[in-house]
């Protein structure tokens, strides 16, 4: 490989990198979100994420309603299911002394429910794409290709993720979230109802859940597989530090990154791998990720 | 004393049906059995290091993967006797186990679950891509295991040896679980402050409880070279994982009969419903979901009490 292929190869990996890397970004949001207020790693993170698409596919390819309309149903939908599982199943969980384990079980039950009731319905059989609201010209960036649609998705990501900064910073609800994050006791001591905010943090899960659906559908198929996109949101939560939410951020753009300079100079084969290397490498050498602060000593 | 005749009455009463199956049921019901006991051994090995030891493990595929390809390998190679293969399966398998257990001394809970989760994932891949072993994604064809000259080509002929292996891991399970070696493992569970304050060796608890729990699923993978002849990475996934997550915890998490009897409730169900892929999906969805509302505990609640009266060897398992 000379030098000219690898300074383009480069140029396109970060920047394919950066726009797969946003979506991913938005996700380990998600999961960083819940986890910091619940406890719970949700692993029906990519099965609300699944869920997402195929609201989406249904509303627009089968009722044939406009985006108008199924954009903002889509993420409605999945936030109140976001929030009803919180409320009817979590809610329980934690009241009859849930611990760790048994909060994962129930999360993974729902990952099942999920894509068991999307393969019964038959949606899953025949695997469709969401008709592109952006062009797909291509774009030249340096000398790297990208499409309209590559930067519409990067584009919405980056002000959806400014948005929850704002309503993490001044919003009273955002606050509220992130004391209960903090500290939970102390967080109800001054009023703030827990299982309220829990709720609507699971509501907002289901919010970018259902927003990185609609971002990345018109780009790749959807299948009830494709909830193993969140393996990759994994990756980029624990990278940047579970607990953060910046470090979700970096980490969905380090992943993103990785995994495309991955396929251009290793091989494709080697990307399904690479970010649970990347989860390893980060444990083993730094177990609280690139910005997770301090890692923390449970004692007694 | 009353729970452990209870015991009694249910193994004499599985023994019986198990020596009564081979003489009326078909060969798919053997399958079905033979295919049981690898779960139950698999459960009862996660059930070391999640029920006992208190550790997040989720790699239990990836050794149970090792198993089946070390055995298999052996037996097409060279033919020994099939006890020799399982047990090079198991070896290998506690052996990495033993080295995955350093990640356990560094880091606990969620941490500790996605690395052994991430390392589970990676194998698999080792599986699918390593052609020249493991025959990557055309999966690998085996030879019949052997004993003394005499194949193993069916489910009848494989089945006595398989309910004896499971039967022997059932026997060392209880066996682990009331020494004082099992005490100290659920010492570590309750509090490793604790523990450490009474002399127990931390580190070592952990790293042998990884150690003896890849065993078991090397073993697993060992029992199941023994009825069947073909392997396809596919099968080696995350999934296997989480039902035999599931079989533990739906079971009893700490509970040795909570293991063994989840380990069939589900071996079952994901059996039978095996070709209705989205009904399976969805009773284990509403299954777990339920356990965890309503009774989190599982089955068989484990004796939360024991670890407290450590050193001296448990009565009951």
């Amino acid at each position: 490989m000379s030098l000219n292929d690898s300074w383009l190869f480069l140029q396109q990996g970060v920047l394919s990198g950066l726009v797969t890397g946003s979506v991913y970004a938005l996700l380990a949001i998600a999961i960083v979100t819940v986890f910091k207020t619940t406890d719970v790693p949700n692993f029906a993170q990519g099965e609300m994420f699944m869920i997402g698409g195929y609201v989406a596919l249904t509303l627009l390819l089968i009722v044939k309603w406009p985006y108008a309309v199924v954009i903002p149903l889509t993420l409605v939908i999945v936030a109140m299911g976001g929030a009803l599982f919180q409320r009817v199943v979590m809610e329980r969980v934690t009241g009859s002394k849930g611990v760790g384990v048994q909060l994962v079980i129930a999360t993974l039950g729902l990952a099942y429910g999920l894509k068991g009731l999307v393969r019964q319905t038959g949606l899953g059989d025949t695997p469709r794409s969401l008709p592109p609201l952006v062009s797909g010209d291509a774009v030249l960036i340096g000398d790297a290709v990208l499409t309209r649609l590559d930067i519409a998705i990067f584009m919405v990501a980056l002000v959806v993720m400014a948005l929850l900064y704002l309503m993490f910073n001044k919003t009273r609800i955002g606050k509220a979230m992130r004391a209960v994050g903090m500290n939970p006791r102390a967080a109800q001591i001054v009023g703030i109802r827990l299982s309220h905010i829990r709720m609507l943090v699971w509501a907002l899960s289901g919010l970018i859940s259902g927003l990185a659906a609609l971002l990345i559908a018109p780009k790749v198929l959807i299948t009830p597989d494709i909830a193993h996109i969140a393996i990759l949101a994994y990756a980029a939560a624990i990278v940047g530090g579970f607990t953060s939410l910046p470090g979700a951020v970096l980490g969905g753009f380090i992943i993103g990154i990785l995994e495309n300079l991955v396929g251009l100079f290793i091989s494709t084969n080697a990307i399904v791998v690479a970010p649970f290397l990347a989860i390893l490498l980060t444990l083993i050498v730094r177990p609280q990720g690139l910005l997770g602060g301090k890692p923390q000593l449970k004692k007694v | 004393m009353k729970s452990i005749s209870h015991d009694r009455w249910a193994l004499l009463v599985s023994a019986v049906i198990l020596l009564v199956l081979p003489l009326v049921a078909s060969g798919y019901v053997l399958y079905i059995v033979n295919l049981l006991m690898v779960f139950v051994v698999l459960s009862l090995g996660m059930h070391v290091v999640i029920g006992e030891a208190g550790q997040f493990a989720l790699s239990h595929t990836a050794f149970y993967g090792i198993g089946i390809y070390t055995a298999g390998l052996i037996n097409t190679a060279c033919h020994p006797p099939f006890f020799i293969s399982i047990l090079a399966g198991g070896l290998l398998s506690a052996v990495l186990g033993y080295v995955i257990g350093l990640l356990a001394l560094r880091m606990r809970d969620i941490y500790l679950a996605l690395a052994t989760f991430a390392f589970g994932e990676a194998m698999q891949w080792v599986f699918l891509n390593w052609d020249k072993v493991t025959g990557g994604s055309n999966g690998m064809r085996m030879q019949p295991a052997e004993l003394f000259g005499l194949k193993l080509t069916n489910d009848l002929q494989a089945y006595p040896f398989v309910i004896g292996v499971a039967a022997l891991m059932l026997w060392l399970t209880v066996i682990l679980s009331r020494s004082q070696y099992g005490s100290c493992l659920r010492a570590v569970r309750e509090s490793e402050v604790a523990a450490m304050a009474m002399g127990i060796n931390v580190k070592a608890m952990k790293q042998s409880a990884f150690a003896i729990s890849a065993a078991f699923a090397g073993i697993a993978g060992g029992m199941y070279t023994l009825f069947t002849s073909f392997i396809h990475p596919e099968s080696l996934g995350f999934q296997t994982t989480i039902l035999v997550l599931t079989m533990v915890v739906v079971g009893g998490i700490g509970s040795v009969r909570g293991a063994v009897l989840g380990a069939i409730v589900f071996g079952l169900i994901s059996e039978l419903l095996r070709q209705a892929l989205s009904v399976q999906e969805i009773i284990y969805g509403v299954i777990l979901m339920g356990f965890m509302m309503f009774k989190p505990k599982g089955l068989f609640a484990g004796n939360q009490k024991r670890a407290a009266t450590v050193i001296t060897p448990a009565a009951s398992a």
